[in-house]
């Protein structure tokens, strides 16, 4: 009796907003572990690979150019005009690679003691507070704030945000979070970083996310595949 | 059966002759919950190409028998507290190249001095290199967990049960072996193959005396998972959105023919007398796996053939060769199902499982087994409840003293 309880309760209870895909297709990144628009070419993302690559690929998936690097555990991904910015989670690095030439210009350490695989997993740009902003994975979540020449500046603790943070972007004003484990993506007012908006995602291994063309875009990391949303409202 | 379960409960917590009192009990789950309610985290070192995690855990539980009426020595083995783990963790990577792990268990360092090894618990759990620089497959050399049977490579903590199914603890087949492992993987990680070598001794041959034999073991898997990889995890925490399956099959093979006069090291054969044998000796098994939404499943059925060389073999049972053939069959299966409610932080198991440890002999043992584990801070921090029940003995080959166990604990892990 009681086991069917818990059993009905889960299914009743709130969970957040469900969004379903307009659609997906496969990639040809292998693991992809986060995803950036790039802001110079029309229908064209930077990815990073689990396996240590930067590609940017087509809006069909394809892969149009690959850096000349080999990094260790590249878990996130951001592009300005003038920089690609990856993260490498187990050396805790960011690399930052001329966006024309794909050359390597600056490597900067962030050392941090925490578990090899629950490091820095994604970094964005705050326009609101003019900062860069990386996150670690999980146990604990720390939001830190770079400045524009990536100086540590700051920390943020998110506790008990989500189980952990796997990609993080910045759109129409806000932060926007995404969660491998919950599988939700968490909308941030991007001055006090609190939740302001939660939505479920129904993809396996979400590590990606970026918005582009009225879509918000994931992509998955076990499945190899870039999903394309409606934008939650 | 209703009867029967009330009575053992009213037991757990009232049996207060020479067992532990209630009130004992409770300091010590109240203790553990609040040392668990702190922050756990693993630490990492980093020199910017190497880097070395160290993690660790500890768990223990208090375990309630209900031995048989007639059964010897009443108070021995009863009701009891267990520390089950208490070990430390250092796994690294340099590079690209190279990755490695060493883990031990200080409980079961100390069960080495009397020469037996828990092949559930060993102290030395792993100790390995793996090279990932050839590209095109990786491999690693040194102690760990064989690439045989899903359930045995699904990490303890990872599982609501204080104990793996019998055919799966180590008491059938090794679980862990010193030798070489290649590994390769396929169609963006759904299949997994992996093919080695080892002592074939298992868990044994950390003691290190020689195998008179000379004979070697060989074991092969490959699985397969759709429509995206599976990692070895029995419950589905992630409430997986699209239904996911795997399929396994693995065998495994050693002659170990002793010279005249020759023997394995003391305790290599087993607590069955199966684990190594004098002869050939051939294990095949076969696992599924499936989640959705909460729910998940595993089912696991293992054979073995054992040709011993001699005719008196124990393992003939003294049985004329009419009879035996010249070889023994041994084997079992068991059917897992879960539900994780991510809501209640609590995972609902339920196992069956059967084995028989001779065809030689009438009869199989089966057994039923019920978990209940709450999540305080995912399984890092995880009270664990496990009730089993004996449906049917081998009472020939394993007469067992009891008929109903309970454990409940807490596991812990720093990580």
């Amino acid at each position: 009796m009681h086991v069917f309880f818990i059993l009905m309760m889960t299914f009743v209870w709130s969970s957040p907003p469900k969004l379903k895909p307009f659609g997906y297709i496969n990639i040809e990144v292998p693991e992809p572990s986060d995803i950036a628009v790039n802001p110079l070419k029309e229908n064209s993302y930077f990815v990073v690979s689990d396996d240590g690559y930067l590609f940017e690929m087509s809006g069909e998936g394809k892969i149009t150019r690959k850096a000349d690097f080999y990094g260790n555990d590249c878990e996130g991904v951001h592009a300005d005009s003038n920089y690609v910015y990856v993260v490498e989670e187990f050396t805790r690095k960011i690399r930052v690679f001329d966006i024309h030439t794909f050359a390597l210009e600056r490597t900067l350490v962030f050392p941090y003691s925490g578990g090899r695989n629950k490091g820095y997993e994604s970094l964005t740009y705050n326009p609101v507070r003019k900062v860069f902003v990386m996150l670690t994975e999980k146990d604990p979540i720390y939001l830190l704030e770079l400045d524009d020449d990536l100086r540590l500046i700051n920390e943020h603790y998110l506790e008990g945000i989500a189980g952990d943070i796997s990609a993080a972007t910045f759109y129409d004003n806000h932060i926007w979070l995404l969660s491998d484990e919950d599988m939700h993506v968490i909308k941030l007012n991007p001055q006090t970083y609190k939740e302001v908006g939660r939505w479920y995602i129904p993809v396996i291994n979400p590590e990606g996310i970026c918005f582009d063309n009225g879509q918000m875009l994931i992509v998955s990391d076990d499945m190899e595949r870039l999903y394309r949303f409606p934008i939650p409202q | 059966m209703r009867h029967i379960y009330c009575q053992s409960i009213f037991g757990l917590f009232c049996n207060v002759g020479k067992s532990p009192s209630p009130k004992f009990f409770v300091i010590f789950l109240f203790g553990w919950l609040l040392f668990s309610s702190s922050t756990f985290a693993q630490l990492s070192l980093n020199d910017g190409r190497h880097v070395m995690e160290i993690s660790g855990g500890v768990s223990s539980y208090f375990n309630y028998r209900v031995l048989k009426p007639d059964a010897l020595n009443q108070n021995r083995n009863k009701d009891r507290f267990r520390l089950r783990d208490a070990q430390i963790q250092i796994e690294g990577r340099i590079g690209n190249l190279y990755e490695y792990e060493l883990q031990v268990d200080f409980v079961d360092l100390a069960s080495f001095a009397t020469g037996e090894i828990d092949p559930e618990n060993p102290g030395l759990m792993d100790a390995y290199v793996r090279y990932k620089g050839l590209g095109f497959m990786d491999i690693q050399f040194g102690y760990g967990k064989l690439n045989y049977s899903r359930s045995s490579m699904v990490p303890f903590t990872q599982t609501p049960y204080w104990q793996r199914a019998q055919i799966v603890r180590g008491d059938i087949f090794s679980r862990r072996d010193v030798g070489l492992t290649l590994m390769k993987n396929l169609w963006r990680q759904r299949i997994n193959m992996s093919a080695g070598v080892y002592t074939g001794l298992g868990e044994i041959t950390l003691r290190g005396d020689n195998d008179a034999s000379g004979g070697l073991e060989y074991v092969g898997r490959v699985d397969v998972a759709y429509p995206s990889r599976f990692r070895y995890r029995d419950i589905d925490t992630r409430i997986t959105p699209i239904p996911m399956f795997a399929l396994g099959v693995n065998a495994r093979y050693a002659e170990k023919n002793l010279p005249e006069g020759g023997r394995f090291p003391t305790f290599s054969t087993g607590e069955y007398g199966l684990k190594v044998i004098n002869g050939e000796r051939y294990v095949y098994g076969l696992d599924a796996a499936f989640q959705y939404m909460g729910f998940s499943a595993q089912f696991e059925i293992h054979q073995l053939l054992a040709r011993p060389q001699l005719e008196n073999d124990p393992l003939f049972r003294g049985l004329p060769v009419e009879i035996h053939e010249g070889f023994v069959r041994a084997g079992g299966y068991f059917g897992q199902v879960n539900y994780f409610s991510k809501k209640f932080k609590t995972i609902l198991s339920g196992r069956f499982e059967e084995l028989n440890l001779t065809d030689l002999e009438q009869g199989a043992s089966q057994r039923l087994s019920i978990a209940v584990a709450y999540q305080i801070r995912g399984f890092d921090s995880m009270i664990k409840f496990q009730y089993f029940s004996i449906l049917s003995e081998e009472t020939l080959v394993d007469p067992l003293r009891w008929t109903e166990q309970f454990r409940i604990g807490w596991q812990l892990n720093f990580r």
